[in-house]
């Protein structure tokens, strides 16, 4: 699959060829934000897309650039790829994630209301994150509960391998 | 357990068979149960017609007194002898104070259990559910193809009547490191029941 470059694309990365290795720029600030912003446009786009090597070289070869640039630019963007999607991940609509789960076994002997308990009890303090805050939650359960919660979480990680599951992953690529 | 005056007085009339007949005796004290222990009991619990002829002051004034000492009591996890010396100083006779110490037994559990429920606690969680779903891709990232969980766990808040839910995505490893400490908690637990 082939990028599209827009004419003002190329026009701003057509920058590129005349910096000068000794990191001097004669040209003004805006042609310099320009080509930058051409490069990172460049860049992301093809990691977003996920393109292969020989569409990202073909791509850029509409450019006009030297083989040299062009070698330059491919490895530019197989080096980086996977952290720019990385970050483009987590621009997407997203809830709380998990991030750690802490468990401590309590057991409740006495209340104001009733003396002489023994009442077990599980106290869970659950990570999460969104958008870069951390959130903790403490909550509690008791252990037949938690026997349950195992049960239930167990059988949602055996989904992934059934035939069902599996036929899917293989089949939509 | 320190009860009041006004208890032991309460008492000291119910314990009258001038003033409480055997009959009127057990309506009152079956009353008394079932007004701290049945969800749906009636105002008018101290309505019955084997009643009428006692002075509605004096009736309030013993079933409060019946409903305070059978909370201390269970709060206190009272035995039969607690309770019997108790019920001699407040001069019931044997067979009263045998039939108190029956509806008691009868009794205790659910009231053991309606103690124990009240109390603030952390939120609890009561079930979770789960949806497994694979990510195709969204408008800043294509062909994402991986899959992830949803978990929404139902909790219940002593504080408010509210069911609030935490909702949270993982990853199948993440899944995996939450499901295996969860084991860990559940495999702790067991061990310290078997001590």
């Amino acid at each position: 699959m082939l990028l599209e470059l827009s004419e003002e694309h190329k026009e701003h990365l057509a920058f590129l060829p005349q910096v000068d290795s000794a990191g001097k720029l004669n040209v003004s600030s805006d042609t310099v934000q320009h080509g930058v912003e051409g490069l990172t446009y460049l860049l992301t786009e093809s990691s977003k897309l996920m393109i292969s090597e020989l569409d990202f070289q073909d791509s850029v070869f509409v450019l006009g650039f030297s083989e040299e640039l062009n070698k330059l630019l491919l490895q530019l963007y197989l080096d980086n790829r996977k952290e720019i999607r990385t970050i483009l991940s987590e621009l997407a609509p997203s809830l709380p994630s998990y991030h750690n789960l802490e468990w401590r076994l309590d057991v409740q002997l006495a209340s104001r209301s009733l003396r002489q308990q023994i009442k077990p009890a599980v106290t869970i303090k659950l990570h999460l994150n969104q958008n870069g805050d951390h959130n903790t939650k403490v909550l509690q359960t008791d252990p037949a509960t938690l026997l349950h919660l195992v049960q239930q979480l167990e059988q949602a990680l055996e989904e992934m391998k059934t035939n069902h599951c599996r036929r899917v992953v293989r089949n939509i690529k | 357990m320190e009860l009041s005056e006004s208890v032991q007085k309460g008492f000291q009339m119910l314990a009258d068979p001038r003033s409480f007949d055997s009959n009127a005796f057990t309506l009152l004290l079956r009353a008394a149960f079932q007004s701290l222990l049945d969800a749906q009991a009636d105002e008018a619990v101290l309505d019955h017609p084997d009643l009428k002829h006692i002075d509605p002051v004096v009736l309030k004034h013993c079933h409060a007194a019946a409903a305070t000492y059978i909370l201390e009591a269970g709060k206190h996890r009272a035995d039969k002898s607690t309770l019997s010396t108790y019920l001699e100083d407040c001069k019931f006779d044997r067979e009263r104070i045998e039939l108190f110490c029956t509806e008691y037994q009868n009794n205790k559990n659910s009231l053991e259990i309606l103690l124990g429920s009240i109390g603030r606690s952390l939120p609890h969680i009561t079930d979770v559910s789960w949806r497994l779903e694979y990510q195709i891709k969204t408008n800043q990232l294509h062909r994402m193809y991986r899959p992830a969980y949803l978990v929404t766990l139902s909790v219940q808040n002593t504080d408010s009547p509210s069911y609030p839910e935490i909702s949270f995505s993982c990853s199948m490893e993440q899944l995996q490191d939450l499901v295996g400490k969860l084991k860990d908690a559940s495999k702790s637990l067991e061990r310290a029941t078997q001590l």
